[in-house]
């Protein structure tokens, strides 16, 4: 087990940047997740983390070694892959005991091992299957497997779970944690689903563009997410952004006026953002009233999509809006085109700078 | 989805119809080894011969030296085999994995050496044999076959190398194999239904060559090949087909057996589980 030291780490390739300077100090047994959406440079980074890209800049250290040009084989990490990369020709006692065998460890040893392994992952009954006997839960254990039957410095871990079908996802999820907790080894976990990274990890690393966006623990990013960015990719749904001007601490939106509880200074065009769950059926210490297009519901609470006058959708996403969103706790019938009334406190507001998306 | 009693029909129709155009001239050898010489140019002639030769084979085994031109053929062949594997493994899976300046033309480019006659080549190629004093050895058929069988087997391979998933040899490094190490310990032995076809395209090309053989080892009859030794067997003024084929039955065997051999390497499907 070892701290990672991640330093100004950048890659391109030719003219095309696909990491900016990447600075991340790692805790020993820390769970770090790197979340991002596709080709925001998480996997890049992991890759050069483990060896299998050279950065074109910068300087990595695990523990108190600098493994910047080492080989993947020589800096004591473990990997999983998405697609898991299990040797199909070899067993999985073999797949599990491969990397013992390639460091030339004693064959009792690799055997007493691998036993340990397979009983922490319950897959002794499959040792001496071929991978393509396996379901898909059983071959993430044998990756798994493959992993922590090294006792590495740090694991490594590239999407593992996005091959799974969602409830397998959710138990493998718990799974992990689980592991994580036992046995303690710094791990750096890559993902694109944001449910995986405020579950799992200690600390997040949200991504975009091969830029750091903000590093923080999960519920801070939730609840200060850092810019427009941070705060549509975090939370499902996600948040509701509105363009608004901010005059003298008043702001301009639902067709009313909003006097901010918190003193600003800022004059000018804002982004407004409004978590869905902020927003509550009736009155609230600001109210509007709008008429649903769209009324989803999941049996205690409803999803009521409306459209309102500066309505904007989240960067990175698919931008396919469906106008705004409400969650709110319902379970009568709420028709579509029928006037409602929504409130909020303008207190759960959050205020974004419009020109460059950071938070004020 | 049940197949009705038409398409079940129509399907087997097909399957005998295929069957019979491949196996046509495979019979047709084995009838005119086993035919006497009168019966061969009877007209209109006899779809089995009223009087089956069956000392024939043994009659030509004796006769010829049947086994010292397989011997020399299979020489040749697994030399051309082995040398050319070692090439077109080795770039095959250079262009599959590594990307270089101009990788994708230089694939290409190695094709084209495909497209040229093996007519084409056989006089530079001799010229350059004699000046190595190679003329009259099996080493010139080693050469020359590996010339046409390498740019042809560096694509199979290098399809076949695209196939297997990069995260494999990955995970190996990650592992602690070199990149040798890696191709050699999980590449390799997943890539051996390809490898077993390659070397088996590579074996018949070379079993079937008969012009390089005629130019380069004409004077030397000890070095004769299977196909060449067959051909001295037209006699000027009469030929005994009969004698010839069933020279030819004897050199078609090694292929059927080689292939009945490597067959269970040829079925793919071995990656199957390396994935999701």
């Amino acid at each position: 087990m070892a701290n990672i030291s991640i330093r100004n780490v950048s890659k391109s390739y030719g003219a095309l940047n696909v990491l900016r300077p990447f600075s991340l100090e790692i805790e020993n047994g820390e769970f770090v997740v790197l979340v991002g959406p596709s080709g925001c440079g998480k996997s890049t980074m992991l890759k050069i983390l483990a060896g299998l890209e050279p950065a074109t800049e910068g300087q990595i250290f695990i523990g108190d070694r600098e493994v910047t040009d080492l080989a993947p084989g020589d800096r004591d990490i473990a990997m999983v892959f998405q697609n898991y990369a299990l040797y199909p020709h070899l067993t999985v006692r073999q797949n599990i005991g491969f990397g013992l065998k390639m460091r030339g460890t004693d064959k009792t040893e690799i055997d007493r091992r691998v036993d340990d392994a397979a009983r922490i992952l319950e897959v002794t009954p499959y040792l001496d299957r071929k991978p393509k006997d396996l379901s898909g839960g059983q071959r993430q254990r044998v990756a798994l497997g493959r992993a922590i039957v090294r006792q590495p410095q740090a694991f490594l871990m590239d999407e593992p779970l996005s091959n799974l079908d969602a409830k397998l996802r959710v138990h493998m999820r718990a799974e992990i944690g689980a592991l994580h907790k036992r046995i303690g080894v710094t791990t750096v976990y890559v993902t694109h689903d944001q449910v995986e990274a405020m579950t799992m990890a200690d600390r997040v690393v949200i991504m975009q563009g091969g830029i750091i966006q903000q590093i923080a623990a999960p519920d801070e990013l939730f609840n200060n997410p850092a810019n427009l960015f941070v705060a549509g990719f975090i939370g499902s749904p996600g948040m509701n952004f509105l363009n608004a001007d901010l005059r003298d601490g008043k702001l301009t939106a639902f067709g009313q006026e909003i006097s901010l509880p918190r003193a600003t200074t800022y004059q000018g065009p804002v982004v407004i953002g409004l978590r869905p769950e902020h927003l509550k059926l009736g009155e609230g210490p600001a109210t509007f009233g709008t008429r649903p297009t769209l009324v989803e519901s999941l049996g205690s609470e409803k999803y009521v999509y409306f459209d309102a006058e500066g309505a904007r959708i989240a960067d990175g996403e698919d931008g396919k809006s469906k106008g705004l969103i409400a969650r709110v706790s319902h379970t009568g019938s709420l028709p579509r085109d029928q006037e409602i009334r929504l409130g909020f406190d303008p207190a759960q507001l959050y205020l974004f700078d419009a020109k460059t998306g950071e938070r004020l | 989805m049940r197949r009705t009693f038409l398409q079940s029909l129509a399907l087997y129709a097909t399957v005998i119809f295929t069957l019979v155009i491949i196996l046509f001239p495979v019979y047709w050898l084995i009838v005119t080894a086993l035919s006497t010489t009168n019966e061969l140019y009877r007209l209109p002639p006899t779809f089995w011969p009223t009087d089956p030769q069956w000392n024939i084979f043994a009659k030509v085994w004796a006769a010829k030296p049947i086994l010292m031109w397989l011997w020399n053929s299979m020489l040749a062949a697994v030399g051309s085999v082995a040398l050319s594997m070692l090439v077109s493994v080795s770039a095959g899976y250079a262009l599959s994995r590594y990307s270089m300046r101009g990788g994708a033309s230089m694939g290409l480019f190695v094709l084209t050496a495909k497209m040229l006659p093996a007519t084409l080549l056989v006089i530079p190629l001799f010229s350059i044999f004699s000046s190595f004093g190679l003329i009259g050895s099996l080493w010139t058929l080693v050469l020359a076959h590996s010339t046409m069988i390498i740019p042809f087997a560096t694509w199979m391979l290098k399809g076949y190398f695209d196939t297997i998933p990069k995260e494999l040899e990955q995970a190996a490094m990650v592992d602690g194999c070199s990149p040798i190490g890696a191709m050699v310990r999980v590449v390799l032995p997943i890539a051996t239904p390809g490898l077993a076809a390659t070397a088996l395209y590579a074996f018949v090309l070379s079993w079937a060559d008969y012009a390089y053989a005629r130019t380069f080892l004409v004077n030397s009859p000890d070095n004769w090949t299977a196909n060449l030794g067959i051909t001295t067997m037209q006699g000027e003024y009469v030929t005994y087909w009969n004698d010839i084929s069933a020279a030819s039955v004897f050199i078609a065997l090694p292929i059927i057996a080689i292939y009945l051999f490597l067959e269970r390497y040829l079925v793919g499907g071995l990656t199957a589980g390396a994935e999701k």
